[in-house]
C-alpha cells in the first residue's frame, strides 16, 4: 500500500468504535479504515489497552452474590475446552478477499470478506454502479464503482455519508481522496466527487439517509436515489 | 548544590512512601503481581486448571458485571455478558497470546464481542455484521515506531495546559507521572498497577488527543 493515509477517523470515533457502542454499519466502515491504517491499527491498539486497565480499575461495591458466581464457576469449568481445529475457523477468516466488477477485479479488506461474499447483484447507472451488502441497519452499506472519468451527479445529504476508497482515487471539491481515506459527510454538506480520467474507484459507502440530487436536470434522478441507497 | 540534592533526596523517599501506600489502597482486596493472570491463563489454556480459572473468575467475573451493569443498564444482560464471557475465556484460553498484549485487554475484547453480538442477536440474522468482522483478531503487520519525542517540548506550551487539563483522568495521571515528576514508564507502571503496554498506550493517546486539540484551535 503505497498511498499514505491522509482522511482518518476522530479519536471519539475510534473510542466507540473499540468500545462496541458505534452502529455496526459505521463500524464496519471503520474497521475496514483500520484494515487499510498502520496509524489507525496503532491507535485502536492503544485505545483497547486503556479500556481494558479502566476496566479492572473500577471500585467495585461489595455485593453478596457469591452463591451466584460459585454457580456461574462450577457451570463454566464442566465445560470442555475448545477443540483444535476450532482455531483453523479464526485463521482463514482472516484471508483477503475480492470483488470484481466491469471485469476488474479489486482486493477488499478483511472486514467486508465474509459480507462481500453475499453481496446482492451489480446494479449499473452510467459509469456507475453499486452492490448492497446484507446488514440490519437502518443505514445502507454497499458498494461503489465509479468508472474512470464519470462525475457522481452534485449531491446534499440527509443523513451521514461515510465514504471509504477501497481502491483508485476519488477527487471532490475538498481534495483528493486515496486508498483507506475515510470521507465523512454531513448532513451539511454539499459535493461531487469524480474520479480522474485514468483512473477508475471502488469504494464501501455508508449511508444513513437517501441523497437528494441538487442540480437541474439530475434532480430528476432523485427518484433514481434507491439506486443508490 | 548540595542542598538541591538534599531537597531531591528528601522527595524522593517521601514519593516512594506514597507510593507504598498508595499501592496498598489500590489492591485491599488483591495482591496483584506483574503477569499474574497471564500466567493463570497458560496454566488454563495447558492443564484446564481450574484454581488457575476461579483466580481469573473471581477478579474479572465482578468487573465485567460492573462493566456489563454500565454498557446494557440492567443486571440480567450483563449477568448472561459475563457469563458467555467468562465462557469464553475458559474454552479459549489456548487462544490466548502474551506476546500480543496483557490478559485483561484480551477479556475486555472477548466481553465487548459478545456484548456486541448479543445486542445483535447474531443467531437470528447469519448474514448480519457480527463482532468477527468488525474486530481483527489477530496481528497487523508491525510498522516503523512513529516517535512522538518531539512532542516533548511542546507540552511545555502554555497553550497545552487547558487541554492537558482535559484529558480523560486515568491520561492525566499517567502524563503527570511521566512528564512533570519524571518517572520512568516502568515506575509508572509499577506504581498504578497497570501493565507497562498500557502506560505507553496511553501517553500515546494522550499526545494524539493533545495534538487533535491543537489542530481544533488552529482552524
Amino acid at each position: 500500500m503505497t498511498h499514505a493515509v491522509k482522511f482518518h477517523p476522530g479519536l471519539m470515533l475510534l473510542e466507540q468504535y473499540v468500545e462496541g457502542s458505534l452502529s455496526a454499519d459505521v463500524a464496519l466502515a471503520v474497521s475496514a479504515h483500520i484494515d487499510l491504517c498502520p496509524h489507525c491499527q496503532q491507535q485502536s491498539r492503544d485505545i483497547t489497552n486503556d479500556q481494558a486497565a479502566v476496566l479492572t480499575e473500577q471500585q467495585l461495591s461489595k455485593r453478596d452474590t457469591e452463591q451466584e458466581w460459585q454457580q456461574m464457576l462450577n457451570f463454566i469449568t464442566s465445560q470442555p475446552a475448545l477443540t483444535p481445529d476450532a482455531d483453523v475457523r479464526t485463521a482463514s477468516s482472516a484471508q483477503a478477499a475480492s470483488v470484481t466488477v466491469n471485469g476488474k477485479t479489486f482486493e477488499i479488506p478483511r472486514a467486508l470478506a465474509r459480507l462481500a461474499q453475499k453481496q446482492n447483484k451489480w446494479l449499473h447507472l452510467g459509469g456507475i454502479a453499486t452492490a448492497k451488502l446484507p446488514t440490519a441497519d437502518k443505514q445502507h452499506v454497499s458498494l461503489l464503482y465509479i468508472d474512470k472519468g464519470t462525475e457522481v451527479p452534485n449531491h446534499t445529504h440527509l443523513g451521514l455519508e461515510m465514504t471509504l476508497v477501497l481502491a483508485g482515487k476519488i477527487v471532490d471539491e475538498n481534495g483528493e481522496y486515496g486508498v483507506g481515506d475515510l470521507l465523512i459527510n454531513s448532513p451539511d454538506d454539499t459535493h461531487t466527487p469524480r474520479t480522474l480520467a485514468d483512473e477508475d474507484c471502488l469504494c464501501l459507502s455508508v449511508l444513513s439517509a437517501p441523497l437528494k440530487f441538487n442540480k437541474g436536470l439530475t434532480r430528476l434522478l432523485n427518484p433514481l436515489q434507491q439506486f443508490f441507497y | 548544590m548540595l542542598e538541591t540534592t538534599a531537597l531531591t533526596g528528601h522527595h524522593d523517599g517521601l514519593s516512594k512512601q506514597k507510593r507504598i501506600s498508595q499501592r496498598m489502597t489500590i489492591n485491599t482486596d488483591n495482591e496483584l503481581r506483574t503477569g499474574q493472570w497471564e500466567d493463570a491463563l497458560t496454566l488454563v489454556a495447558l492443564h484446564q486448571d481450574k484454581a488457575a480459572y476461579a483466580e481469573l473468575f473471581s477478579y474479572f467475573a465482578p468487573r465485567l458485571r460492573a462493566f456489563g451493569i454500565k454498557m446494557f443498564g440492567n443486571e440480567q444482560q450483563a449477568m448472561e455478558m459475563v457469563q458467555d464471557a467468562m465462557l469464553n475465556v475458559w474454552r479459549k484460553a489456548r487462544l490466548f497470546d502474551a506476546s500480543r498484549g496483557c490478559a485483561s485487554t484480551w477479556i475486555f475484547t472477548i466481553a465487548r464481542n459478545v456484548r456486541f453480538d448479543m445486542l445483535r442477536k447474531k443467531q437470528s440474522r447469519k448474514d448480519d455484521i457480527s463482532a468477527d468482522d468488525l474486530w481483527f483478531d489477530g496481528d497487523y503487520p508491525e510498522q516503523e515506531s512513529n516517535s512522538s519525542d518531539s512532542w516533548d517540548t511542546m507540552l511545555m506550551s502554555e497553550k497545552l495546559a487547558p487541554h492537558f487539563d482535559a484529558l480523560p483522568p486515568a491520561q492525566r495521571m499517567v502524563m503527570q507521572k511521566v512528564y512533570l515528576e519524571e518517572k520512568s514508564h516502568q515506575e509508572v507502571s509499577d506504581e498504578l498497577a497497570i501493565p507497562l503496554g498500557t502506560v505507553k498506550s496511553r501517553i500515546r493517546l494522550a499526545l494524539d488527543r493533545l495534538r487533535e486539540a491543537l489542530d481544533d484551535t488552529r482552524s
